[in-house]
């Protein structure tokens, strides 16, 4: 099944003259499948995360993600998707300093509802990702790589289709990146796609198919060890 | 899970924001504090302010004081009292004799007025008078502290005696037949054919002067028969200068608050720009625009009820000792004074929200790309 489509994707940035990001950009994304994306600088890798990630609209072109085409829609219904189909990943963690690891886990689902039952997810969620003893740790208590699997634990809180990370292992060491790495494989057996962008060849090394970007244009395709499924590039 | 994030989400993370930075939020509140206290202390000060100059000087706005005009005698007659009555319809018109005569203790001379009813025109601190009131004298109470006079004690006036029966409380200054330094008698006791004053009370400054306007008009029609002296002018302008005074008073309370409401605007802006990305990624894992605003007006609201509640406490305090200076004792707070209160608390809070809007607003229409590019 495939969770991400992007057809044709162009995005053009205005700054005195117009930046084009993305010069039409093709490809498809399966459930289940590790994506990395990888490129120089300013090869356009965050924008098209961007509009995976439904935070931006494309200039030209469609971003279907879980069917849903956001072409047309408003603020409040893409956050509204993204909440209920798309996870973030940051290589800075982003949690709140304020929070606990257990609340910065369940933030999406605090105005929800029935926030006990997402708390209750939050702590199978760190309990799976080795954190169980720390629920009430605040984030200045934890190490990098505590907190970004605190932080995949939060992504994975609305059940999403897809999780969108941004050199995840950008601010760990080898060891600790490749625990978190490990933690995207057990995400993808679930079904969920992990998409992500890197400079970092080993963390492309992990994927099962890599995205070359330059200049805003997809590369050539240079498959890891074990490609599943035929993307589509051109 | 406490109650508070599962009932109030947004102001439960409002709430640990203001944590973050106790000491910033502390100024914050600190600064409301202040406006609130400004407007209530103020407007209190004000309002034991009037009251208590209002007593000095006497309700004197009420009264009518009617003498002879320039075309008439040296006296009222019965038709001008029965007139003055008619057109008074049913107002208390109380005729005043006055005369001199000496006090044979000291040789001096005092005014002695003439009065049927005088409790309708003084009040009596010591004493007392039966209704139908025949004899006797009633003394003023500085006439009675400046000769040690009590009830029950004579007076020789003018070669009579006469048996002190009670002492009048002391009367404001320009109060109408001012009787602090006077001795009161029943009008028989003095001599003349006629009235030398007649005083008329009414209910109100306004129906004083309507009243003046109606008796001038219908008694001076072909000659000056009676000159009519109304206060109502100057309880009006009295009235005026004090609302001129408690409005400076408010002004000063409402810049201080104003500073407030931009000290907490500085503050939320100063968050809303520290925590930039923060706000990107609650935007980023599904928070709406309206969620970010919610979360911020909490915590301008939260800032702007604990300044308010403690100001108002403070203020309290403030109004007691205002209270026991220049009324009767802390707790006599008069309902003007309630007023300021509710309103410092209300504007308080109002400022807060008011200057946490645009703040709220900038940090939620901070699309999340931006916000998370930090």
């Amino acid at each position: 099944m495939v969770v991400v489509e992007a057809t044709d994707v162009v995005k053009e940035y205005e700054s005195g003259e117009t930046v084009r990001a993305l010069k039409g950009v093709n490809f498809e994304i399966e459930a289940g499948e590790f994506v990395a994306i990888v490129g120089p600088s300013g090869s356009g890798k965050s924008t098209l995360l961007n509009l995976v990630g439904l935070l931006d609209t494309p200039t030209s072109g469609t971003v279907r993600v879980a069917g849903e085409d956001i072409e047309d829609h408003s603020d409040r219904e893409r956050t509204s998707v993204r909440k209920s189909v798309v996870g973030f990943v940051f290589q800075s963690y982003y949690l709140i300093p304020t929070l606990t690891a257990l609340e910065n886990v369940v933030v999406p689902c605090l105005l929800d509802r029935n926030p006990a039952e997402a708390e209750q997810r939050a702590v199978d969620l760190l309990e799976r990702v080795g954190l169980g003893d720390r629920l009430d740790h605040y984030p200045d208590e934890l190490s990098g790589g505590q907190k970004q699997r605190v932080a995949i634990a939060r992504s994975l809180i609305n059940e999403p289709d897809v999780l969108l990370t941004d050199e995840p292992t950008g601010n760990l060491d080898r060891e600790t990146g490749e625990r978190v790495l490990d933690e995207f494989d057990r995400v993808t057996d679930e079904g969920v796609a992990v998409v992500t962008v890197t400079h970092d060849e080993y963390v492309a090394s992990f994927a099962d198919r890599v995205l070359h970007l330059v200049d805003g244009e997809l590369g050539t395709d240079a498959p890891s060890v074990e490609a599943v499924g035929g993307g589509v590039f051109e | 899970m406490s109650l508070l994030r599962r009932l109030f989400p947004r102001t439960y993370m409002a709430r640990r924001n203001l944590l973050r930075a106790k000491a910033r939020s502390g100024l914050a509140v600190l600064t409301i504090i202040i406006g609130v206290v400004a407007i209530a202390s103020l407007g209190s000060f004000g309002v034991a302010f009037q009251e208590a100059q209002t007593d000095a000087i006497g309700g004197f706005g009420n009264e009518l004081l009617i003498s002879p005009g320039e075309d008439n005698g040296q006296l009222l007659d019965e038709r001008d009292r029965r007139d003055v009555e008619r057109l008074a319809s049913g107002k208390e018109v109380i005729p005043l004799l006055v005369a001199q005569w000496q006090l044979e203790s000291t040789g001096e001379t005092v005014t002695v007025r003439g009065v049927g009813n005088p409790k309708a025109l003084y009040q009596i601190r010591e004493g007392s008078i039966p209704d139908s009131w025949r004899s006797g004298a009633i003394v003023g109470s500085e006439f009675a502290e400046k000769h040690e006079i009590e009830p029950g004690q004579s007076i020789r006036l003018d070669g009579r005696t006469y048996r002190v029966q009670a002492v009048l409380e002391e009367e404001g200054q320009t109060s109408v037949a001012n009787p602090n330094e006077a001795v009161v008698v029943p009008p028989g006791e003095i001599d003349v054919d006629g009235y030398n004053n007649l005083v008329v009370k009414t209910e109100s400054p306004r129906e004083a002067s309507a009243l003046a306007d109606e008796i001038r008009a219908n008694l001076n029609e072909r000659k000056e028969r009676v000159d009519v002296l109304d206060f109502s002018k100057f309880a009006e302008q009295f009235d005026q200068a004090f609302r001129q005074i408690r409005m400076f008073l408010l002004g000063v309370g409402g810049i201080s608050l104003l500073v407030a409401g931009i000290s907490i605007a500085n503050v939320m802006l100063m968050s809303a720009i520290e925590r930039r990305e923060e706000i990107g990624v609650l935007r980023a894992v599904g928070y709406q625009r309206i969620d970010v605003l919610g979360i911020m007006l909490a915590e301008a609201m939260l800032l702007g009820i604990i300044g308010a509640i403690v100001g108002v406490a403070l203020s309290l305090l403030a109004t007691m000792g205002i209270n026991s200076l220049m009324l009767d004792g802390p707790f006599d707070f008069r309902s003007a004074t309630v007023m300021y209160m509710v309103l410092a608390f209300a504007f308080g809070i109002g400022a807060s929200i008011v200057a946490g809007l645009y703040p709220a607003w900038k940090a939620s229409s901070k699309r999340p790309v931006e916000a998370l590019r930090g």
